[in-house]
């Protein structure tokens, strides 16, 4: 036992003494005041070099406002981009004036709520007349992966090596998934007991009830497709759920022909006020 | 209590029993304390033995968060400047950060939209591609007024721009940009086919290519072997959407007064279908193809 506690006291010396190191600043808290020294240094010594660090803190300034311009103007954020450069160009081609060069370029950024890693391999070919350049190579990382529908468009655009339309489709694919968002969402609010939303906020379907008609139910799907050109499109269907009794009893079949008959009432009324139309014939009877 | 009994029988060891009895009791009461001390003992002990486990495992992690802190302070020591002093002026930081955010804006390039913002408001340029393949680019200079206007652009005038900016400029900028580069990204796309056709192509065309400035409308006579005895197809290929680079509508037809024999007509209808689904030069390539491997089988 005495040795027991002769081993407890040696382990909380230890211990006592490993957190004091631990709680010593990183030699990099030291860099920072030596930074500050040294910028003093350079304020005191020389004026002329503190005018152009001043230059340089209002020109960056105007850097970063555009930066975040463009951002909002395009609606992509840009955070990370480097890029590497591979000259191609032989003997053969700089006796010809021909330049080849190969660069391979790295971006990260995100759209919303879609973060995206991309590297790509640009082959530029300059002769005396033109310059010419092929992306010709393209590697997309997408996330959030909950973003399903968009994997197909992922492998597409880069079988493609098509930046631009890569990022187009992005834009509208994002347009169209925050609209279906705040749509489902407002109908949610709006109708908290008949309207149900099956996978959360950014669920791709939703279900209308009634608390009076149990057994009955309405599922819109509505998805977000991006066909072959790149092109997005929302695309909603309606499913029915209606207890057995109900279906003998439905002599005009309307609940057969209704999946139909909601892209007709989509064509007429457009979304919102389809969907309102639809969720508005299962509250009648609470309202009443 | 039958060794007891059978002691007591014998009479003989009676008091031997209990004395026996009281040895016994004694030995209990004592190996009961023993027991207690020993399980009190042991007791401290394997608290003991736990408080070291603790504290081992909390020294170990100490150990290595030592550990990491001194290779981080050597790490950020081997990054310094080759004169190996750790000072960073200030103005190499901002330097680093102008060069990052510069490179940066030009990265938007790859996006498609990239933009300067000029004395009026900001000059958005459109570059545009196909198959991985940059083709031509497009500004827009815009004045930042309420309302935002157009003051100069070099977008074609077959382009319906008016429109596009009739439905979204106002209101959503964004939606303006992508639609334009839609239009303008299709259009070049289009262009590229068709330039694509006349320059590489021009074998298997028996005649001009007839095309409008849009390049949706494109009309022609091929022959899917330049040298042989195919017979010559005419086709239309309208693009009827135009944001889009494959053609709406395709008729592949044939001039001629015979009567086209079953291979012939299979031909035709699979190349009706050829074109709606391939990008024009592509499918011109599919025929050259073929046409080599029909040489290489005559070779062989």
């Amino acid at each position: 036992m005495d040795a027991q506690l002769a081993e407890v006291r040696a382990l909380q010396a230890e211990i006592a003494a490993l957190r004091r190191v631990c709680e010593e600043p990183l030699a990099p808290r030291e860099e920072t005041s030596r930074v500050q020294k040294s910028f003093q240094e350079i304020y005191q010594s020389d004026s002329e070099g503190w005018k152009s660090s001043k230059d340089l803190k209002s020109q960056l300034g105007h850097l970063e406002s555009e930066l975040s311009f463009l951002s909002t103007l395009t609606g992509i954020n840009i955070r990370k981009y480097s890029m590497k450069t591979e000259d191609l160009t032989s003997t053969e081609m700089t006796e010809k004036s021909i330049k080849k060069v190969l660069r391979r370029h790295r971006l990260s950024g995100n759209c919303h709520m879609v973060t995206f890693q991309l590297e790509f391999q640009i082959l530029e070919i300059q002769n005396k007349e033109r310059l010419s350049s092929v992306t010709t190579d393209l590697n997309i990382i997408m996330e959030p992966t909950e973003c399903s529908e968009l994997s197909e468009f992922v492998s597409r655009a880069e079988e493609r090596r098509d930046l631009f339309m890569f990022f187009r489709s992005l834009h509208f694919f994002v347009e169209w998934f925050e609209y279906r968002k705040r749509t489902f969402k407002h109908f949610k609010e709006k109708y908290p007991d008949t309207v149900h939303l099956l996978e959360g906020a950014s669920s791709q379907c939703m279900g209308i009830r009634s608390a009076s008609r149990p057994g009955f139910e309405l599922l819109i799907i509505w998805k977000i497709k991006i066909d072959e050109e790149g092109k997005v499109s929302p695309k909603l269907d309606l499913l029915t759920k209606v207890p057995r009794r109900a279906l003998e009893l439905d002599k005009n079949r309307v609940i057969e022909t209704a999946p139909l008959s909601f892209r007709t009432l989509l064509g007429v009324l457009g979304i919102e006020a389809a969907l309102e139309s639809l969720i508005k014939l299962f509250c009648t009877e609470e309202d009443s | 209590m039958a060794q007891a009994n059978t002691l007591c029988q014998d009479g003989k060891s009676k008091g031997g029993v209990l004395a026996h009895l009281e040895r016994l009791e004694t030995g209990v009461n004592r190996s009961g304390k023993q027991c207690e001390e020993l399980q009190s003992a042991q007791a401290v002990g394997s608290a003991l033995a736990t408080k070291i486990r603790k504290l081992r495992c909390l020294r170990d992690k100490l150990r290595a968060e030592v550990k990491q802190r001194q290779a981080r302070v050597k790490a950020s020591i081997a990054n310094a400047e080759p004169d190996q002093t750790v000072e960073i002026s200030e103005q190499e930081v901002l330097e680093r950060k102008q060069k990052n955010v510069k490179a940066i804006l030009q990265a938007y390039r790859f996006t498609g939209i990239s933009a300067k913002l000029t004395s009026r408001g900001v000059c958005v340029c459109i570059n545009t591609a196909f198959e991985g393949n940059l083709l031509d680019s497009y500004f827009v200079d815009l004045v930042i007024k309420k309302p935002l206007q157009i003051y100069h652009h070099s977008v074609p005038v077959f382009i319906p721009l008016e429109d596009i900016a009739a439905k979204y400029l106002q209101t959503d900028i964004q939606h303006f940009l992508f639609s334009l580069c839609e239009y303008l990204n299709a259009y070049s796309g289009r262009k590229y086919q068709a330039d694509q056709l006349q320059s590489d192509f021009a074998a298997f065309l028996a005649g001009p290519l007839q095309r409008n400035s849009l390049c949706n409308l494109l009309s022609f006579t091929y022959k899917v072997d330049p040298k042989g005895q195919a017979f010559p197809f005419c086709a239309r290929l309208l693009y009827k959407d135009l944001t889009v680079t494959l053609p709406t509508d395709v008729t592949v037809t044939y001039q001629g007064t015979e009567a086209l024999s079953t291979s012939w007509e299979e031909q035709r209808a699979a190349h009706e279908i050829l074109f709606c689904t391939k990008p024009l030069h592509q499918v011109f390539a599919s025929f050259a193809k073929k046409g080599e491997m029909l040489d290489m089988s005559l070779f062989s």
